[in-house]
């Protein structure tokens, strides 16, 4: 038999591309055997009774929903579900399957493949824009984006919010941090002030654990000085721009902040429950806290960040306030989709969320939910409360930026302390900024010279620098008489200034020279530098 | 006289200076083998302990009990153990198949297409297996083969692609000489009743060599286990599944559960290991190095 | 360079005869490349002159052959049945069944799809009475991608299948022509478990090879060629589409881009300079002192061999994931080490084993010595009970002392035998992600690098690397194939060099 090995290959090749294959209908549709997306409505609830008329919402019937939570919420997630098929009037039955997935790892493994998700996920709000990105997340309709900006607190609103559009639906507002501390090590007085502390554990020989090498720690130190750093993204969940200004002076005050702590030999960049291993004070969120109140036992202390002091002036360490969310896979069977919804409002609501507080201790979004007593006089949500006064709740923020900005940290390490020294270290990290993402409010509010200018015709921005409203061109030019040539701001005609006396609004060269353009912003008046 | 002294003499220093190496031989011997002993050790003792759940200081349980494997049976690691077992068996015995086959026929035919194949699988070798993870993925799940029923999804995978790793069989099988079969040809036996008869007898090293790796492997298979089996706990394995409570926010709960877990999983395989250490020499030094 | 003789070389010694070695390589580049470039002109030409020849012969067989022969060209099979040989027909005939079904069924529109990927994204409508946003699957990129590449194999198949009946129609006719008969079914199956009893072997692990490897690196190394990432994953969001070279030119240009200000190349250039040290110093830690241990438990006079062996060969049989992770944990920084020294009073810091990156890189490298040095004192014990024993007992009646009977029996014999397994070991070594995965996951952070896809730390391997960039926070799946292709070239090329220099590298047939 000369090629029955071939034969044989080539069928067992085409056994597998025949399984696989298109199933018929080849026009526009290849066929998704992966799951229930492409199947009809009347199919996509398994066994529904009522398939919905075009006319009514019924949507009773009993669906296969699968549920990402974290492996400590699995048990409760699963009795809320039951809950709910017994409480709910609209004849919904949900047959879930609730798999341990952490809300760490939601984004990494919906993107590994959408259509094998999670119907419902909890997620940290950091993945948001991957998940809307990845086409992972159904976007809110009207009446349920209303109902979650009617129940939870403003910040958790806005960490569900993309554009104009919510994407989920807040769990939790306990996503923040603050410290714990080792009472017999720092006495209760000194809990305000960050130079007191780090004193009381250099003289105790023990470690001061605040994971400064991590953006989501490190910013805050700049967050408590004023500074910002916004991120804006469209309603696909695209980033637009940022707008940062940790180089500026009021970064640098941040940046001595750091180096108290990472100068000295007892920083420890960690936020573990580290009280074991000899730290006392550890700044970090609820989520260690029994582990931490197993260690500390009576020494056990908690408080909110202290302030640092620069130039005798004292400013309170800021942090992130964060979220957890639980967000809806898009579905191609509508009916299936507002039924998923129904499950997710009754599981971030009021009732669901104080059971959590109770079992997990997971502090709540919902308003009536905080407003429970039992959730008042929580010692941990009180510190991350009182934290709250000087936290900025996290926004979308570009996965990539964490690493850019952990590295402020590890530099000021590396630096002498020096104004210059700190002083580099936050402008390299705004020219990193800079290389990979478009600057927001630098680019729109710097002006540029355009014009007949240096062989140039209007094709070319000149750059500038300013001295508050006075904005001067970083080069002389040289131009003729008659010269034409315009000051325009964010490279765009929408604000642009040259002479209005002139008939074509263009600021016209008198006399020829060398000259430097220099543009007083605040009246819009062009006047021309000789160069020397 | 005076010679017979000196060559006694010189026997005698020999025989000191070969039992003082033999002294320092053994110390470091012993040395070694504390040092690799030590985490095994350490991993069984804290298995063991009940008054906290985190890594502390010392090594001997100030409390002992069954705690930790209790909170294993009632885990999911039954499910993931049962699974590791399922894969493990299979691929026991369908890879031990198909490399065979594939060393066999490499070691002892010779034929057109021979050279070329070899050498177009080292070159396939050269790739990162890594890389195809993804697409891998995508086959199996329009098999229907991931997440629920990543077990057969992950034999299917390991065994297909386990006609790679011939070489050390061929190693093995080129040291069997070929004068062997010729004869068996020559008495008018079929090239199936040479391998039948005559190799896979003297092979039974290689086999069980093997059996043995093939079993081994599974037990360890993390990062394409946690691909196929994603967010869905009953299609883990024993590493996908142990592997999260070393994570940051499971650690400090989860740790001497990691133990206990660790010490069941390493019973069975290390005791098999053990009993057939002898076939495992003879598969290494008699393949490894040659092929 | 100066060319030498046999006779001069073998006066050289050792070392002069391995740089001469690797002289002669470097300087025969040029010459290689010259001749590959008329190996490749002769390929075509040769290659151009078969398929004339194919062609030709097509024709003639079609010409000259009966009628039977000439229906076979559309109804595959049809001469052997005709000609009594049912059981080749048949198979033949079902296979362009099979094939034509195949098709029409989908190959066609998978492959008209090829050249774009996919023309229609995911649609989205909104249900104001279901208040829910429902969305619309159409085109699937990846899918398109993965069976427009089977369907291609699938074509080839069907293309050789065809010339093979064509050809086998020509053939019976000869044979029927000269008055023998042709091979019966029965024949054939025999055959099967004798003369082409290698075929029957084959047959499954070659399939699954070609399914399960071949098939996966043909698509990931088309990969490279698209922007198929977390942004454009093909379905579920944006179609991905071939954008050419630029993957290629993004991860080899100089120019910045990443966050941390520095370029891919350098980042690559980095990671590629730690993983071949790495390679090179797992490679022989392990080596030596593997030899080392085996020579210390077989010297005479040490009792309890196996049980030493036995110790030692636990960190083989236990799987890596319990003993790395586990010994990862052991040296964290409030793991049981550091902790027992802090109670202990003998530090009053816990020690930086996986944050500073010279602890990190050591650390690493002596676990790696911990989990090979069992392997390769396995090994090596066989090789060294293979030395012949009277070499050393004339070595000592010469004097020699035990460490010039190592370097001059011991330790050139074991390179001559182990050189081959030297050289996977250190490939092996390259791609070691368990080691460094388990223990490390590439920590610390490398902060000049960071920004580059999915953080780059200081202990990452290229493996490690593209592991994370397919992982990481964007999912640049077609990086990740880019930073493959590298892989398997620096290790196509290292193994190129050393097959070229190494003595040992002997012909296969003398083992037997």
């Amino acid at each position: 038999m000369k090629k029955i090995l071939a034969l044989v290959m080539a069928l067992a090749m085409m056994l597998m591309l025949v399984a696989c294959g298109p199933a018929g209908n080849q026009e526009s549709q290849p066929p998704q055997s992966g799951g229930e997306q492409t199947n009809p409505p009347s199919q996509g609830g398994g066994e529904q009774t009522n398939p919905p008329s075009q006319g009514g919402a019924d949507l009773s019937g009993t669906y296969d929903v699968t549920i990402w939570c974290p492996e400590a919420a699995v048990e409760l997630t699963k009795t809320q579900v039951a809950n709910f098929n017994s409480s709910n009037t609209l004849g919904i039955t949900i047959n879930a399957t609730v798999e341990p997935v952490s809300e760490a790892d939601a984004a990494t493994n919906m993107i590994t493949d959408v259509s094998a998700g999670g119907d419902l996920y909890f997620f940290a709000q950091d993945q948001l824009s991957r998940l809307i990105q990845a086409g992972a997340l159904m976007k809110l309709g009207q009446g349920a984006a209303d109902y979650v900006r009617t129940n939870n607190e403003a910040g958790s609103i806005q960490a569900v919010q993309s554009g104009s559009d919510l994407y989920g639906y807040p769990l939790t507002a306990d996503n923040g941090y603050f410290m714990y501390y080792d009472k017999s090590v720092i006495p209760e007085e000194h809990v305000d002030s960050f130079e007191d502390i780090i004193a009381d554990c250099e003289a105790a020989n023990k470690q001061f654990s605040y994971e400064l090498e991590n953006a989501w720690y490190s910013a805050g130190v700049f967050f408590g000085v004023g500074c910002h750093s916004d991120w804006k993204t469209d309603d696909d969940g695209n980033f637009i721009s940022i707008d940062d200004d940790f180089n500026s002076d009021k970064g640098l005050i941040a940046a001595k902040g750091i180096y108290k702590l990472v100068s000295s030999p007892i920083f420890v960049n960690s936020a573990n429950a580290d009280f074991a291993s000899g730290s006392a004070v550890v700044v970090t969120g609820t989520w260690n806290y029994s582990t931490i109140k197993d260690q500390l036992g009576d020494n056990f202390g908690v408080a909110d960040l202290p302030s640092f002091t620069v130039d005798g002036q004292s400013y309170h360490l800021g942090s992130y306030r964060g979220y957890k969310l639980l967000g809806v896979k898009p579905q191609s069977d509508a009916v299936k989709g507002a039924v998923l919804n129904q499950l997710a409002q009754y599981l971030t609501g009021k009732d669901c969320q104080l059971e959590r507080f109770t079992n997990l201790g997971w502090g709540p979004s919902n308003k009536d939910a905080i407003a429970d007593p039992d959730v008042q006089a929580d010692p941990t949500l009180n510190a991350l409360w009182a934290q709250n006064e000087y936290s900025v709740a996290q926004p979308n923020i570009h996965g990539s930026w964490w690493d850019i900005a952990k590295v402020i940290t590890t530099d000021i390490k590396a630096s002498d302390g020096s104004d210059e020294a700190l002083k580099a270290a936050l402008e390299k990290y705004h020219a990193s900024l800079e290389a990979v993402f478009e600057m927001s409010d630098e680019v729109r509010n710097a002006f540029t010279v355009i014009g007949a200018v240096n062989g140039s015709s209007w094709d070319v921005d000149f750059e500038m620098t300013n001295d508050g409203d006075i904005w001067t061109s970083k080069d002389a030019f040289e131009m003729e008489a008659g010269t034409e040539l315009k000051c325009r701001q964010g490279k765009s005609w929408d604000v642009s200034y040259g002479d209005p006396s002139t008939e074509s609004g263009n600021y016209v060269v008198a006399e020829a020279g060398t000259y430097y353009v220099q543009l007083n912003a605040a009246t819009g008046e062009i006047t021309l530098v000789p160069a020397e | 006289m005076s010679k017979n002294e000196n060559t006694l003499k010189r026997h005698m220093g020999l025989k000191a200076a070969n039992r003082i190496s033999n002294f320092f031989v053994y110390l470091l011997l012993i040395i070694i083998s504390v040092v690799w002993l030590i985490p095994f050790i350490f991993i069984v003792l804290q298995s063991f302990r009940v008054e906290s759940t985190y890594q502390v200081g010392y090594v001997i349980p100030q409390q002992w009990g069954f705690d930790n494997y209790l909170k294993l049976w009632n885990s999911d690691f039954k499910v993931w153990y049962l699974n590791t077992f399922i894969i493990a068996l299979a691929s026991a015995v369908l890879i031990t198949v198909i490399q065979l086959c594939m060393s066999y026929t490499l070691s002892r035919f010779r034929f057109k297409m021979r050279g070329p194949l070899m050498r177009f699988m080292l070159i396939l070798g050269m790739f990162p297996g890594m890389l195809t993870m993804i697409i891998l993925y995508r086959v199996l799940s329009d098999l229907g083969l991931t997440q629920a029923n990543a077990v057969p999804g992950l034999i299917l995978v390991g065994v297909a692609s386990s006609g790679m790793g011939y070489y050390v069989s061929k190693g093995f099988f080129d040291t069997i000489p070929k004068s062997l079969d010729e004869a068996a040809r020559v008495d008018g036996a079929t090239r199936f009743q040479v391998l039948y008869k005559i190799i896979l007898p003297l092979a039974k090293p290689i086999v069980i060599y093997t059996i043995l790796t093939a079993f081994m492997g599974p037990w360890g298979d993390y990062v394409f286990a946690r691909y196929v089996a994603f967010g869905t706990s009953s299609g883990y394995n024993v590493a996908v599944g142990m592997y999260s409570w070393l994570t940051n926010d499971q650690i400090a709960r989860m740790y001497t559960t990691f133990c206990a877990g660790g010490v069941i999983v390493a019973i069975p395989v290390t005791i098999l290991f053990l009993c057939l250490q002898k076939y495992y020499v003879e598969g290494v030094t008699g393949g490894a190095v040659k092929g | 360079m100066k060319q030498y003789s046999d006779l001069e070389f073998l006066r050289l010694s050792k070392w002069q005869r391995f740089t001469y070695k690797i002289a002669a390589f470097f300087c025969g580049i040029p010459k290689a490349i010259a001749s590959l470039f008329w190996t490749v002109v002769n390929l075509i030409k040769t290659g151009c002159k078969k398929v004339a020849d194919e062609f030709m012969d097509i024709v003639t067989t079609f010409t000259k052959g009966d009628w039977k022969t000439k229906v076979s060209f559309v109804v595959m099979g049809f001469g052997n049945i005709a000609r009594g040989q049912i059981l080749r027909g048949l198979l033949f005939l079902a296979f362009e069944a099979v094939f034509i079904v195949y098709m029409f069924a989908g190959g066609g529109y998978w492959l008209s799809m090829l050249g774009t990927l996919g023309v229609q994204g995911p649609t989205q409508d909104y249900d104001p009475l279901l208040d829910a946003y429902t969305t619309h699957y159409h085109d699937n990129s990846f899918k398109i991608l993965l069976y427009g590449v089977l369907t291609i194999f699938f074509i080839i198949a069907f293309i050789y299948t065809w010339r093979t009946n064509v050809k086998q129609n020509k053939l019976s006719e000869q044979i029927l022509r000269s008055g023998k008969k042709l091979k019966s079914g029965k024949d054939d199956l025999r055959s099967l478990v004798d003369d082409q009893f290698h075929k029957t072997l084959l047959a499954l692990p070659l399939t699954g090879i070609l399914i399960f490897t071949v098939m996966p690196i043909v698509f990931m190394i088309l990969v490279a060629f698209t922007n198929y990432d977390g942004a454009h994953n093909g379905y579920s969001n944006n179609l991905f589409t071939w954008v050419g070279l630029d993957n290629f030119n993004t991860l080899l240009s100089w120019q910045g881009g990443n966050g941390g200000g520095q370029s891919y190349s350098a980042t690559f250039g980095e990671i590629l300079t730690w993983t071949l040290i790495w390679a090179f110093l797992a490679t022989f830690t392990n080596y030596f002192l593997g030899m080392f241990v085996a020579m210390m438990i077989n010297k005479k006079g040490i009792k309890l061999k196996k049980l030493w062996r036995t110790i030692l060969v636990l960190t083989v049989a236990i799987p890596q994931f319990i003993s790395l992770l586990y010994v990862s944990k052991m040296f964290a920084r409030n793991g049981l080490i550091n902790l027992a020294l802090m109670d202990l009073g003998w530090i009053s810091q816990p020690l930086p084993f996986w944050e500073d990156a010279t602890w990190a890189r050591v650390s690493v490298i002596a676990i790696n010595i911990w989990i090979g040095i069992p392997y390769l004192m396995l090994i090596t014990t066989g090789i060294l009970m293979n030395i012949p024993a009277d070499l050393y007992e004339s070595a000592r009646i010469d004097g020699a002392n035990g460490w010039q009977q190592y370097t001059k029996i011991t330790l050139p014999y074991m390179l001559f035998i182990t050189g081959p397994y030297l050289l996977t070991s250190f490939t092996g070594n390259m791609n070691n992600f368990n080691v460094i995965y388990l223990l490390t996951g590439g920590a610390p952070t490398n902060p000049a690098a960071s920004g580059a896809a999915g953080s780059v730390g200081y202990t990452d391997l290229l493996i490690t690397w593209l592991f994370k960039i397919t992982t990481g926070a964007e999912s640049q799946y077609y990086l990740a194939s880019v930073v493959g292709i590298m892989v398997f070239v620096v290790v196509a090329v290292i193994s190129l060099v050393v097959y070229n220099v190494l003595p040992s590298i002997k012909n296969e047939e003398d083992y037997q």
